[in-house]
């Protein structure tokens, strides 16, 4: 089934006089998914309004023909368009006129002069406005740099979380107010945000709303970071929506695990590299039920890539890894079958400890490794075109 | 109210730049500063005419907007003509090759927005302080070398500033009554 993504973009309706305004309102919304309708006063603003069912109108108030509070009034009377949030925008910024546009009943107002940012801020607190993506945008991975904001009272807890994550290229940048995670927001919107549950007066939670009503935020993981025994807390959490909740004392591998996954970042160059004349995979020495779910999932993509890229020989290098266990016994059966699958050649490279155990197992018994790379490489270039069967299962 | 009798040059002088600042700030990037004032006196019809910001080779674009009210009178807002394309280029997010061929039309329309918001703004100073007024609708001269005169009793102040070496210039005219 194809679904026709436009049918869904939000439309904007700008009524204003001057060109120049619309023109303004259309540039600051040319990064989001949205359609701008534009009319020049209030009688062409009600008429596309009924033609087209704007998400939004951005309403003048002074303007010839018909003005703002008159086109205003009229919405408001129609059935049909009285539930369209309106923005009025207006170049009379005084105390009365101002109280008379809050009093007829509009959803917020914008005195001008105004910032873009400004327009987007109040429009994305009425519709969910979504960042446009010209192009498919090229998957982040590990390698690359990440702005991590961890609001907490406890200075040790930031501590602990830049030193636990510095072999990460990330910026780990620790606040300890709302006012100022709002502030550092601003100014660079966070690509993740750490956030304590146990910040003074509930302010966690309160940081949150105002972070999802922000469009430079929406978007943006959350975490909660709450003490294990607290569990009141992490269940009001899961309830407003927190992207995660991690649990202190903090498993950093845990931690990183999950940021990744929510900055969808690409971890398959962890465990496998394109090398001069090979592709190569690598398992950790801990292989947990999650490293395992990761590789199995990139195991065909980056095989295929290979294959595609012209390589033909492959090298399977576990000897980093402590213990074997039937999760790895499972991966490694699935690595090979695609290997023969896609007609690679495939060498394993193991230490002495995996060696041993391989030969207690029935399926693994006959496995043959290499003991380096090096060995993995020369028995590979020994071998002809012939898929090797020197680690049959 | 009878204002213009009351209403002295300070409030003009502070509503002015507090607009200027705010307009030219948050719309065009910039930073005016404040150079001084001139009191233009009424004819005489003995002295000269005085020059205006307009007097020289310079093309400038002049937007205009007046208030009516409890005060009544007219801001003419001056830019050069180059301060002006490159507003109108900031503004509306163009290269100069863009707006040369949109036209002078595109920057009329900015340069009347700009002077809009800058009276609407200044005209919100004058209501919080009492003199309750209302907007005019925008519109544009330009040329060089030339004068403008009222034809009514007015009081008159040029406000001059200054914006990374170009001259910008506010004249401010209220009517008085006779």
């Amino acid at each position: 089934m194809i679904f026709n993504t436009t049918v869904m973009r939000y439309k904007v309706l700008t009524v204003d006089d001057s060109r120049t305004v619309r023109i303004i309102v259309r540039k600051a919304f040319k990064s989001y998914d949205c359609e701008i309708l534009e009319a020049g006063n209030g009688v062409e603003g009600l008429a596309i309004a009924a033609k087209d069912s704007p998400d939004l109108i951005l309403l003048d108030v002074t303007m010839p023909v018909m003005d703002g509070v008159e086109m205003l009034t009229k919405i408001k009377s129609d059935p049909q368009l009285k539930g369209i949030p309106v923005i009025m925008l207006t170049a009379e910024g005084g105390r009365d006129n101002v109280l008379k546009i809050a009093k007829i009943g509009v959803r917020d107002y914008l005195v001008k002069p105004f910032k873009e940012e400004t327009l987007i801020e109040k429009a994305g607190r009425v519709i969910d406005l979504k960042p446009l993506s010209d192009q498919p945008t090229k998957a982040k991975s590990i390698f690359d740099p990440a702005d991590i904001l961890a609001v907490e009272d406890k200075p040790a807890i930031i501590q602990q979380i830049q030193e636990g994550l510095k072999h990460m290229p990330w910026k780990i940048h620790g606040v300890s107010t709302q006012g100022e995670a709002l502030d550092y927001c601003t100014k660079t919107p966070p690509d993740l945000v750490l956030m304590s549950l146990s910040l003074p007066e509930e302010s966690a939670f309160n940081l949150f709303r105002i972070m999802r009503t922000n469009i430079k935020t929406k978007y943006t993981p959350i975490f909660a970071l709450a003490v294990k025994t607290e569990t009141g807390q992490q269940q009001q959490a899961q309830t407003v929506g927190f992207s995660a909740l991690i649990t202190k004392p903090i498993d950093l591998g845990e931690l990183e695990a999950k940021m990744c996954k929510s900055m969808n970042l690409d971890t398959s160059r962890r465990y496998f590299s394109i090398e001069p004349g090979f592709l190569m995979m690598r398992l950790p020495e801990n292989c947990s039920p999650a490293v395992l779910a990761e590789v199995a999932n990139y195991l065909k993509p980056k095989f295929s890539e290979a294959v595609d890229a012209g390589h033909t020989r492959m090298i399977i290098d576990i000897h980093e890894l402590k213990t074997l266990h039937m999760g790895v016994i499972k991966l490694l059966f699935q690595a090979m079958q695609t290997c023969r699958e896609l007609t690679l050649q495939f060498a394993l490279v193991g230490n002495a400890q995996i060696v041993s155990e391989c030969k207690g197992f029935e399926d693994t018994r006959n496995w043959l490794f290499c003991d380096s790379i090096d060995e993995a490489k020369s028995t590979l270039g020994k071998l002809g075109a012939a898929v090797p069967q020197m680690a049959s299962a | 109210m009878s204002a213009t009798a009351a209403i002295n040059e300070q409030l003009l002088r502070e509503n002015i730049t507090r607009a200027i600042n705010d307009v030219f700030s948050t719309m065009l990037g910039r930073e005016p500063t404040f150079m001084g004032c001139t009191n233009i006196l009424p004819d005489d019809g003995m002295s000269p005419p005085a020059s205006g910001p307009a007097s020289g080779n310079t093309t400038f674009v002049v937007g205009t907007v007046g208030f009516v009210g409890d005060i009544n009178g007219l801001i003419y807002l001056y830019l050069d003509e180059t301060l002006a394309r490159h507003s109108t280029c900031h503004l509306l997010g163009m290269n100069e090759a863009e707006l040369e061929q949109a036209g002078d039309e595109v920057i009329n329309d900015a340069i009347g927005e700009i002077t809009n918001m800058t009276v609407g703004s200044f005209k919100s100073g004058l209501c919080d302080a009492g003199y309750m007024c209302k907007l005019t609708i925008p519109s544009i001269l330009r040329g060089s070398n030339f004068r403008i005169e009222p034809t009514t009793a007015t009081t008159r102040y040029l406000y001059h500033y200054e914006s990374a070496g170009h001259k910008v210039t506010a004249d401010i005219l209220i009517q008085t009554d006779e």
